[in-house]
């Protein structure tokens, strides 16, 4: 069911099932709703995603939980952007019913249940290929299907994030291992599930065939450091925690700029470039750094060559220092935090962050969310629409789409099969966010951030 | 018969970098025929370490033997006449063109993109660069923490009071890579249906900054900016904790309530309400933080693993990479494909990123050696003598 119409986006005419939860697979299908599918998230009554409660939701508009609390939270509104909400009880039969007659119409089901569950329910891929042949199934997990010893451990990114071994090897000088602020190996499958569903797509174009596409988390991560597996596994290697530094590059590191917690990046690449830096640093730093002109010499001394730098550039804007170093040709760059890319010109001409307007009726005004990190030249896109609102299309894909009686839907609702307000659950608390501010909990708080973005 | 997703596709790959190399690598490992196309002298990459024996030799660098698996090469100087005409005409062959040169560049040797498309209708090509094709930054350097320090993720990753951290390697990079793969493989499932091709425009500094959907919407939301964690404590399993031989690090959620975390710290006076009440515990980390770091200290980091892990915790331990190597669960999902590379030997290859149920992986070939396929795609597929090739040669086209 896909479009041979030149304009019309990459997935448009494709229905997906996103019977996902978190961020890995969520944020895959709020992707596949701004290249144009037709995305229908499945939550269970009592059992919305986690990012709509607890302490995954993120922060409400305006710090304030509304009347519906749970549509608010502002990271699942990013993540499911495009996407339409039906609420379907799965641990039921009869739910499962439902979703099995949604599997018939639909192109790609998406599931981050631990192994067990879908095999379970009766909805594994074999199960779901006898109700739709060409059906594709993407399946997420922390360590992968199989019979591999972890495969049943519970997982989620931020501990993952030791045991792929990217921590180990990360770290201030000297310090234990460190992990990345967010949760860094999430999207990672994000975008392994959004690699693999257009070669199955291209495949089933050509072959009719549909196919189960199997992620592990893990192994994705562990992917991602391969230089180092064959540094120890070749030549029996285990590196050090280096900080910003690198063997390759010197002076290589992050410098305090003027301001609270601002800095620039500085990477220099050769000894030209060196040179260069040194003039530009000038007064009576010159000299001694001159006394480093080649990379084996500023790798050793780059303690000395760091504090050199730090005096100048800590009472210096950061955008002025990139301006400068690049204008000369040295690879320079301001740490930008989740203030500065909503002002940052470069940003702000590729259109990264988008403007999504939501209708009166849900009092969340106009936010800015994250894009995409890619432009296709014919086919312009754009996040489609608001993230739905807690079962809000189940009367169009139960009533219209599967044809359920008006009786038989009523009974439903009444028995807590379908549902459009999350039972038994809290929304996270709010906090004032000044007094974030003072506990560290946030570096800053603008309050004037909505005349700011002009939202 | 199909037996891989894209063995109906070919690619000209031009990229320098990973980023590029990577995704190149990805179509490769499920099927496309990938022809990387480097300068005389070997692609950049070649000069990137850690080399094998650490030996700064182009057939020995990991980062080109890893991001280039499955592929073949041809030495070709693109920037002469002959070289040119050469190009232009594989790319009349092929459906995709990946590349990782400064925004511009291969438009000032009349080989853009509305160059090729003239050529070839349903030819696409993937550019792939720290800061994308347009906007004022676009031909600015990069290296690997500037483009993290550029993309949200290094401001609230390590300490506060202390430098924003980069993560180890090239996270960026490989994030480019993978990511410029998705937008591809989707434009390319519409090329099927169009017979069009299109220009896909690939930032890597807004790959990572796209990952950063918790942090970044924080500001539109209330106007507040995300910071790195406080230097003290756990923060509720921000940072690694010791063991007796290692590093963990745990958290609430998965399966286990907080009476199996307390029953699993062997600690009863973790119940109490100050540690037991979420709200509270966040203010009496340090206290506890004392009495999980006083019991994990006397055992090892696996036994920690296993037991938590069966009692359904969130529980991760830093691994090396030695250890990774010997991983069970890695080679239950065929992660290491074995190969013989002919500078480095016998290698055990991080290979398989995910399995697909119909077409599964293949390692092919190693990483090729410079120019290795020269004879095959001049003589065989394009149709130059041996004659010709030599002279060619002789005016360093190849």
């Amino acid at each position: 069911m896909t479009n041979k119409n030149l304009n019309s986006k990459p997935l448009e005419g494709l229905r997906v099932l996103d019977s996902t939860y978190v961020f890995a697979l969520p944020y895959a299908g709020g992707h596949l709703a701004d290249l144009g599918a037709e995305v229908i998230k499945i939550e269970g009554p009592s059992r919305p995603d986690v990012t709509r409660t607890g302490g995954y939701a993120g922060v409400f508009p305006e710090n304030d939980h509304g009347e519906d609390w749970w549509n608010r939270p502002s990271t699942f509104n990013l993540i499911n952007r495009g996407k339409n909400s039906v609420v379907l009880n799965m641990a039921e039969e009869e739910g499962r019913e439902l979703f099995r007659e949604l599997v018939k119409i639909s192109d790609v089901v998406m599931e981050n249940f631990t192994p067990r569950v879908m095999k379970n329910w009766g909805l594994d891929y074999p199960n779901l290929k006898k109700l739709n042949p060409n059906i594709i199934m993407i399946s997420n997990t922390g360590y992968g299907h199989g019979d591999g010893p972890y495969s049943s451990y519970p997982s989620q990114a931020t501990t993952a994030e030791l045991s792929h071994g990217m921590a180990n090897l990360t770290g201030y000088e000297n310090g234990p291992p460190s992990k990345a602020g967010a949760s860094f190996v999430d999207f990672l499958a994000t975008w392994t599930a959004i690699f693999a569903l257009g070669g199955a797509l291209k495949y089933r174009n050509q072959t009719g065939k549909g196919q189960w596409i199997d992620i592990g988390m893990y192994q994705t991560g562990v992917m991602f450091i391969s230089e180092y597996l064959l540094d120890s596994q070749l030549n029996g290697h285990e590196p050090e925690r280096i900080g910003n530094k690198s063997p390759y590059r010197a002076p290589q590191n992050c410098y305090p700029t003027k301001g609270s917690d601002q800095w620039i990046a500085i990477s220099v690449d050769s000894d030209e470039e060196w040179q260069t830096l040194c003039n530009i640093i000038g007064s009576d730093s010159t000299s001694e750094l001159r006394k480093f002109p080649h990379l084996t010499d500023r790798i050793k001394n780059h303690d000395v060559i760091d504090q050199h730098i730090t005096n100048w550039t800590s009472n210096k804007d950061k955008y002025d220092v990139m301006h400068l170093l690049q204008e000369n040709g040295i690879a320079a760059g301001p740490v930008i935090n989740s203030k500065d890319i909503h002002y940052d010109e470069h940003y702000k001409a590729r259109n990264f962050l988008e403007k999504v307007d939501y209708p009166e009726d849900r009092k969340m005004g106009t936010r800015l969310f994250l894009g995409r990190p890619y432009k296709l030249s014919k086919h312009p896109l754009h996040i489609t629409k608001p993230a739905p609102k807690f079962g809000d299309h189940n009367e169009y894909y139960l009533k219209t789409i599967l044809g359920i009686d008006d009786e038989t839907y009523d009974s439903l609702y009444e028995r807590g099969l379908i549902a459009d307000v999350p039972g038994d659950r809290e929304p996270s608390p709010t906090f004032d966010p000044a007094k974030r501010v003072e506990s560290k909990n946030l570096a800053d708080w603008d309050p004037d951030y909505k005349h700011n973005l002009g939202i | 018969m199909m037996n891989n997703v894209f063995e109906n596709i070919t690619i000209l790959d031009l990229s320098e970098d990973v980023a590029g190399s990577f995704c190149a690598r990805l179509f490769a490992d499920f099927g496309a025929n990938v022809l990387k196309i480097e300068p005389s002298k070997g692609s950049k990459l070649r000069k990137s370490g850690p080399f094998f024996e650490n030996d700064p030799h182009h057939e020995k660098s990991f980062p080109f033997f890893i991001h280039n698996l499955n592929k073949k090469s041809i030495t070709l100087n693109i920037e002469t006449q002959i070289g040119k005409t050469i190009f232009k005409d594989l790319a009349s062959r092929s459906d995709l063109i990946i590349e990782s040169y400064s925004p511009g560049y291969l438009k000032s040797i009349d080989l853009g993109f509305s160059d090729l498309e003239k050529l070839n209708p349903k030819l696409s090509l993937t550019s792939i660069t720290p800061f994308g094709q347009t906007g004022p930054y676009k031909n600015y350097k990069s290296s690997e923490l500037i483009n993290y320090a550029m993309s949200l993720i290094m401001s609230i990753s390590g300490i506060q009071g202390q430098q924003p951290l980069k993560h180890a390697g090239l996270q960026a990079e490989y994030e480019g890579g993978l990511f410029g793969a998705g937008a591809t493989a989707m434009s390319l499932f519409k090329t099927d249906l169009t017979g069009i091709g299109e220009h896909i425009d690939v930032s890597i500094t807004e790959c990572v900054a796209s990952t950063m959907m918790a942090s970044q919407s924080i500001y539109p939301f209330i106007g507040g900016t995300q910071t790195r964690r406080k230097s003290e404590g756990s923060n509720s399993g921000q940072a690694a904790q010791a063991t007796k031989d290692g590093w963990v690090v745990w958290q609430t959620g998965g399966g286990a309530s907080w009476e199996d975390i307390s029953e699993f710290f062997e600690s009863p006076e973790l119940l109490e309400p100050k540690f037991a009440d979420r709200a509270q515990r966040i203010s009496n980390g340090p206290e506890m933080d004392e009495i999980v770091e006083n019991y994990m200290k006397t055992k090892g980091k696996w036994e920690l693993f296993y037991k938590a892990s069966e009692a359904r915790m969130l529980f991760g331990v830093a691994q090396t990479p030695a250890e990774l190597m010997e991983c069970e669960q890695l080679k239950s999902r065929d992660f290491f494909h074995e190969i013989e590379h002919p500078y480095l030997g016998k290698v055990k290859v991080p290979a398989e990123l995910f399995k697909y149920s119909n077409t599964p992986y293949k390692l092919r070939y190693p990483a090729p050696t410079l120019g290795q396929d020269n004879i095959e795609i001049f003589e065989n597929n394009l149709g130059y003598s041996r004659q010709q090739i030599i002279q060619m040669k002789e005016l360093g086209v190849i």
